[in-house]
């Protein structure tokens, strides 16, 4: 219920934005964050719920070194 | 060497120290987890349970029933996600989902977004349409927007059925009775939402590590990582820091609070829950579709759903999985959501 998917913008008009989804071009509601065109975005039920700050690769990266200090 | 994928793994797979309880409140990591086969990269003694986190789940029959009416009344109309169409509520068999409902000429329509329904109510000025609003934290903000965009276009003739619902409390709720956790995966999106400062005073009361999640499969097992590492020691571990923040998404918390307020809410199978719900507020009544009072649970007495969303009986120990309840007849909830703990444990061939 709660599924989030990221997306990219590619255009904003008003409250509304264009999100491309490999391929699948939807429209969603800007109205809880703002975005511009290019943007990473992660989108439920059809509304921008966040920008996504990093790519998935570096947000590995960036987890792994945080549970590293966790200890072995 | 780089502490990498791998040496998680490898640590998951050959841990032997005390049992591990991690419950993963979110449905959708319930999903994740299930489809991925995370369990069979875990050691014996890292056990996973799936929690209260599917929204259709924990929703109680009256809630149905209100819905599968309101299909069948001249001049209303039922919009609802994917979801709920398969749920059984206690009225008679013909009628006993809104599937069937629509069956018997019901006015049900599918909807991607709440936002959907709005050129439906446009286009159609004489019909009432009902949206089923359930949902956690994550969801609730598209309601809100929802209803900033009926008030500025002045469309009347919208109103929600609500069933919201909140996670502290009903996590409060499990420590409270018994659940034998030792660590949560806390819900990455709604987490997204509400920050993950929410799961601050609850790590410390309970003294318990609450890991923010994403979905993906190395986010889990590092998500997992984490939980064991920390057992015993009361705090929050953010691994989902591309979209969750200590604060959250404070517009939409504020949209929300403009809109909504809490309220007590009804679990399956755990009942009552103070602080465990939101409601429209009073002043914005005009959209109010009838939600109060939606408590009554006539489920089929021999579905242990409640039991399972609490985490005390796993899928599989139900007397009714797979003898009688499966995907394609399902006696409960929690074997009809794509997120619930039966349909994952069933469809995955999940046993641990």
């Amino acid at each position: 219920m709660c599924v989030a998917l990221p997306g990219r913008v590619t255009a904003v008009e008003g409250r509304v934005a264009t999100v491309d989804f490999s391929g699948n071009i939807v429209q969603t509601q800007a109205g809880l964050v703002p975005v511009k065109p290019g943007d990473w975005v992660l989108v439920h039920a059809g509304c921008i719920l966040q920008t996504v700050s990093s790519s998935e690769a570096e947000e590995l990266t960036d987890i792994f070194r945080e549970v590293e200090e966790l200890g072995v | 060497m780089a502490f990498d994928l791998e040496s998680v793994k490898n640590y998951l797979a050959a841990y032997d120290g005390p049992t591990v309880r991690i419950m993963e409140v979110c449905g959708s990591h319930t999903a994740a987890i299930s489809k991925l086969g995370i369990p069979s990269l875990l050691s014996e003694k890292i056990q996973l349970i799936s929690g209260p986190g599917c929204p259709v789940c924990v929703t109680p029959t009256a809630y149905i029933d209100r819905l599968i009416d309101l299909s069948l009344t001249e001049g209303c109309a039922v919009c609802t996600f994917g979801d709920l169409l398969r749920v059984p509520g206690s009225r008679d068999r013909e009628v006993r989902t809104l599937n069937l409902a629509k069956g018997k000429g019901g006015k049900v329509y599918m909807l991607y977004s709440p936002m959907d329904i709005l050129p439906l109510a446009e286009q159609h000025p004489e019909t009432t349409w009902y949206f089923a609003a359930v949902g956690f934290e994550t969801t609730t903000p598209v309601y809100a927007l929802l209803l900033q965009a009926l008030e500025e276009q002045g469309i009347t003739n919208v109103k929600l059925v609500t069933a919201l619902k909140t996670m502290p409390a009903v996590i409060a709720w499990l420590c409270e009775n018994d659940a034998q956790i030792d660590a949560f995966l806390a819900p990455g999106h709604v987490s997204v939402v509400t920050g993950s400062k929410v799961f601050r005073p609850l790590a410390e009361r309970y003294r318990l590590p609450f890991v923010v999640s994403g979905f993906q499969g190395g986010e889990l097992l590092a998500a997992i990582y984490g939980a064991v590492r920390s057992v015993g020691q009361g705090q929050v571990l953010n691994l989902y820091p591309s979209v969750v923040t200590e604060q959250g998404n404070c517009e939409a918390q504020d949209l929300v609070s403009h809109y909504f307020q809490p309220c007590s809410a009804v679990w399956r199978g755990m009942g009552e829950i103070p602080g465990s719900g939101m409601m429209l507020r009073p002043a914005f009544s005009a959209f109010e579709g009838g939600s109060a009072g939606l408590n009554r649970d006539n489920a089929n007495p021999a579905c242990s759903c409640g039991a399972v969303l609490s985490g005390k009986l796993r899928p599989g120990d139900c007397p009714l999985f797979g003898r009688g309840c499966n995907p394609m007849n399902p006696q409960g909830a929690c074997m009809v959501s794509t997120e619930g703990s039966c349909f994952q444990y069933f469809t995955n061939h999940r046993d641990r």
